[in-house]
């Protein structure tokens, strides 16, 4: 069971990393188009902006949720090292349950409740005209992404193979 | 108790109890202001409004450049820039007494510079230079003192990104160009006056100088850094020209970076995956962060905290120089429990609207802000550029503070200069008409 | 975390305290006040604490914040009937433009949002938009050739500028300023107020009135909070809302004759031209616009007849 699940977290990650290389080489190469035909060409395209801004919304968003996977978000540990080791596996458990609460809460809950109605409201965007849920819909996504990386971590703890 | 009063304790002191368990600090910030708004508003449209503050807080073409700078770091330091520039600082400065220690700040001054990052100065630099200090008789207490601290300049001379996060907290009543400009004469006289104390120690404990570095060494090194330095003037120079934005510039960095990696050989095409998702990650985490900050500095302006601020500042004391001090120390003191990113985001909506209507200019707020919040990133509880410096130095933080004093003592110092002498931070903006 | 038997309503918006529209939302709040006996309230945030337009007419149908003002350029992402007001030249005066606002007309508009939880209560007047430039002075619309107009980033705005023979060039308002005095952009667009407020003045040479187009201001209530007032309630944030809009045209009328004066004192050339010579370039705008807009068209016919 645990074997499958170990496979099925790497998977995710090595998907949610192509994904994150893609949509920075992207914004990359958006911003150097938007900057050459504006000097070189002389002419500027709207939408250049707009999807920079939208891949950035992506990246972030999908990149926290990476983070989570790898436990890579900048925390303190000035007090934690202090504790026991006994005393530290309750913490972790514990940050895994903050870190549950609020992807599901606000992430989850508020984010499909932002996109519902962005979606219900036809809202498109300025000038992709493309709709500002689908563009919202990574928080959502990466809130659930975040929930799933909780449960296996905390059974990941549970079974001391996690201890730091 | 007003509901008002009430939730910003509860706000502060659940953030302050999850971000000692170690919650990372996103999260942290998240939660306490989910908490905090649900006592006051329904709870669907509540989270649904942190949701959405989250999201449309990175909505801005001005941040990407953030992600940009970080990506052309991440290229530069693949490719040995680190060791470039160490060189070229050592066959400068090392000839004077404590020239290692010169080094160090140069180094980290030159790095923090190009990198726009003084996490990726800390480590880059540290992991060099303190073993190489060992060997020449330095403490490495002391070489990290030194190299904790020296990094900070590298968010005040650009390009920086703080200096961009705190353009977007000011609702663009100071910009990019003006700010980055701005940094300059600061980060430098933080530099200088580092090396100042460096001088002083080195002198009475009488560490090593190496020998002179003929003429003809210092061009050799100066070639090789060439290429890397230049990217500073295309990219600020780019930028206060008004030859392109901000964020224009960052690409430009990031092309540039790449094909003088490539040139150098530092780097190959089949590298840049790693090299992107590298800076994908500390992107995101930068990102995440200002997500979550943006939700709490909504929040407080929510609750009207940026008035009650003001209302109170300007009914307890009459005297703006007072004023600016006492600001000064709150910020100091959220310097030691907040990182740098969200300290800027909260508390600039809060204290701008009193500095500017007692006649401080948002650019010299932005500098002094920047400054002071760089200083509680080298002190604990909570200091990103401590821990990784000790980290690097492979000691530990207790070890580190006490030869760390007396440079957060100089820091504080140059503080007090940069605040009460705006024409250090206003004098090249007012020059180049920003 | 109200006094029993009042309401607190939250009024959000993104202009400074100066503002002459600012100055019409604080009339809107002292009318409700008199006519509630207080026990309606309004919290008034200006200068874009809770967020910029968009971003507030979300917080109205996610349901946090009350009330907003915004420009009908932005209901018009929601309501496709506000693009028309923005079509240029499509009224012949204000007194055309108020008789068409307040009359039926402009009162179905502001209806057509409560499908969106967006609740129209009154127009407010905004004047009209007009070009500025740094260092070409444009006096015909063949001046505007080759020269880079910022916009907003609405699709009117870049056809109207790219049928005057300008470069449209959509950028966000706060890097405006720098990006004209270093001459990445040759000009903009806007009304005398903001010209002046935003301090774009200082880096522009001259302002041709060409008044090309009128979009009015629109006070927004969410409909999760109207359905939540009495019947009376209603009555009282109406009429607070109209009496707002009356006073709200003197407050600017003030103030765009105390900007000109700013603007001509600090050597800004005002230029006064030929209008027509605008009008005539434009109409391709509104040809295409009734092209994409079918249904639209009778509601064109209607305001032009009015
Ligand atoms: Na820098
Ligand atoms: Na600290």
């Amino acid at each position: 069971m645990m074997n499958r699940l170990d496979t099925l977290f790497k998977n995710t990650c090595k998907v949610m990393e192509v994904l994150l290389i893609l949509i920075f080489a992207l914004l990359v190469l958006d911003v150097l188009w938007q900057v050459f035909s504006r000097y070189l060409l002389n002419r500027s395209f709207s939408w250049t902006e707009e999807f920079a801004r939208f891949s950035l919304i992506w990246l972030a968003i999908l990149g926290a949720a990476y983070l989570s996977a790898k436990r890579e978000h900048l925390s303190m540990d000035f007090l934690y090292q202090k504790f026991s080791s006994a005393k530290k596996k309750k913490v972790l458990l514990l940050i895994e349950v903050c870190v549950f609460l609020f992807a599901l809460i606000v992430m989850v809950i508020g984010g499909f409740n932002l996109v519902y109605t962005t979606l219900d409201l036809e809202q498109l965007s300025g000038t992709l005209r493309i709709p500002l849920g689908y563009v919202y819909s990574i928080f959502p996504f990466s809130g659930l992404l975040m929930m799933c990386f909780s449960i296996y971590h905390i059974a990941k703890i549970n079974s001391n193979q996690i201890t730091e | 108790m007003s509901i008002e009063v009430l939730s910003i304790i509860v706000l502060f002191v659940s953030f302050f109890i999850l971000l000692m368990l170690k919650v990372p600090v996103a999260f942290s910030i998240g939660i306490s202001t989910t908490i905090s708004l649900l006592l006051n508003i329904d709870s669907l449209p509540g989270i649904t409004t942190i949701a959405q503050r989250m999201i449309t807080g990175i909505d801005s073409f001005a941040l990407l450049a953030i992600p940009f700078f970080v990506l052309a770091g991440e290229i530069m330091k693949r490719g040995g820039i680190a060791n470039r520039l160490i060189n070229f600082a050592k066959s400068l400065v090392a000839s004077l007494p404590g020239g290692l220690a010169y080094v160090n700040v140069l180094a980290s001054m030159l790095f923090g510079a190009i990198s726009g990052s003084a996490i990726a100065a800390t480590s880059a630099i540290g992991s060099i230079m303190t073993d190489r200090m060992e060997e020449e008789g330095y403490p490495r207490e002391f070489s990290a003192s030194v190299n904790i601290t020296s990094s900070t300049t590298g968010l005040l001379i650009p390009p920086s990104n703080i200096l961009i996060v705190y353009a977007l907290a000011s609702g663009g009543t100071a910009s990019v160009a003006a700010l980055f400009i701005a940094g300059y004469l600061p980060g430098i006289l933080l530099g200088l006056a580092l090396m100042g104390y460096v001088a002083f120690v080195a002198i009475r404990r009488k560490f090593s100088k190496e020998q002179r570095a003929p003429l003809k060494e210092i061009w050799t090194y100066f070639r090789k850094a060439f290429f890397s330095l230049l990217l500073l003037f295309i990219v600020v120079g780019g930028i206060v020209a008004g030859v392109f934005t901000a964020t224009e510039a960052s690409v430009i960095a990031v092309l540039y970076a790449a094909i003088l990696a490539l040139i150098y050989g530092d780097i190959r095409v089949k590298d840049f995956p790693s090299v992107l998702l590298t800076s994908a990650k500390t992107t995101a985490v930068v990102m995440f962060l200002i997500c979550t900050s943006m939700a709490m500095s909504w929040l407080f302006s929510f609750e009207s905290v940026p008035e009650l601020m003001s209302n109170f500042l300007l009914e307890q004391f009459s005297n703006k120089f007072v004023i600016f001090l006492v600001i000064n120390i709150i910020l100091l003191i959220v310097g030691t429990f907040m990182d740098i990113t969200p300290a800027v985001l909260i508390f600039t909506p809060i204290f701008l609207p009193v500095v500017v209507a007692l006649g401080m200019d948002p650019v010299h707020f932005g500098i002094v802000m920047v400054l002071n919040l760089c200083i509680g990133l080298c002190t604990p509880p909570v200091g990103t550029i401590l821990f990784v410096g000790s980290g690097v130095a492979k000691i530990s933080v207790s070890q580190v503070i006490k030869p760390l004093l007396p440079f957060l003592a100089i820091m504080v110092i140059v503080l007090l200069l940069v605040l009460y002498i705006p024409e250090i931070s206003m004098f090249l903006p007012r020059l180049f008409d920003l | 975390k109200e006094e029993s038997g009042t309401k607190t309503l939250y009024l959000a918006h993104t202009l400074p305290q100066t503002h002459p529209v600012h100055k019409g939302i604080l009339k809107f709040q002292e009318s409700l006040d008199k006519k509630s006996n207080g026990t309606l309230k309004i919290k008034i945030f200006p200068d874009g604490q809770l967020g910029s337009e968009r971003e507030v007419l979300e917080l109205l149908q996610i349901g946090s914040v009350a009330i907003t003002k915004v420009s009908a350029a932005t209901m018009s992402n929601f309501v496709p009937e506000y693009h028309v007001l923005g079509i240029p030249y499509l009224f012949r005066d204000k007194e055309h433009q108020f008789d068409v606002l307040e009359g039926p007309i402009g009162k179905s508009i502001l209806e057509k949002g409560s499908k969106f939880y967006l609740r129209g209560l009154c127009y407010y007047d905004a004047g009209s938009r007009s070009f500025y430039t740094s260092n070409k002075a444009i006096r015909t619309p063949d001046d505007l050739k080759g020269l880079k107009i910022r916009v907003m980033n609405n699709q009117m705005a870049i056809n109207m500028v790219n049928a005057m023979g300008g470069s449209a060039t959509p950028m966000a308002y706060g890097e405006l300023y720098t990006a004209i005095q270093q001459g990445v952009v040759d000009g903009a667009e806007n009304n005398p107020p903001s010209f002046v407020s935003s301090n774009h003045f200082e880096v522009s040479k001259y302002y041709t009135l060409d008044q090309h187009s009128a979009v009015p201001d629109v006070l927004l209530i969410s409909t999760k909070y109207w359905e939540k007032l009495t019947d009376q309630e209603k009555i009282w944030v109406q009429e607070a809302a109209e009496e707002s809009s009356e006073a709200e045209k003197k407050y600017w009328n003030d103030s765009v004759e105390e900007s000109m004066k700013i603007a001509t004192e600090a050597g800004v050339e005002i230029i006064i031209p030929e209008k027509s010579l605008f009008a005539e370039k434009s109409k391709s705008v509104l040809e295409e616009f009734e092209k994409e807009n079918p249904d639209l068209s009778s509601l064109i016919e209607q305001i032009k007849k009015n």
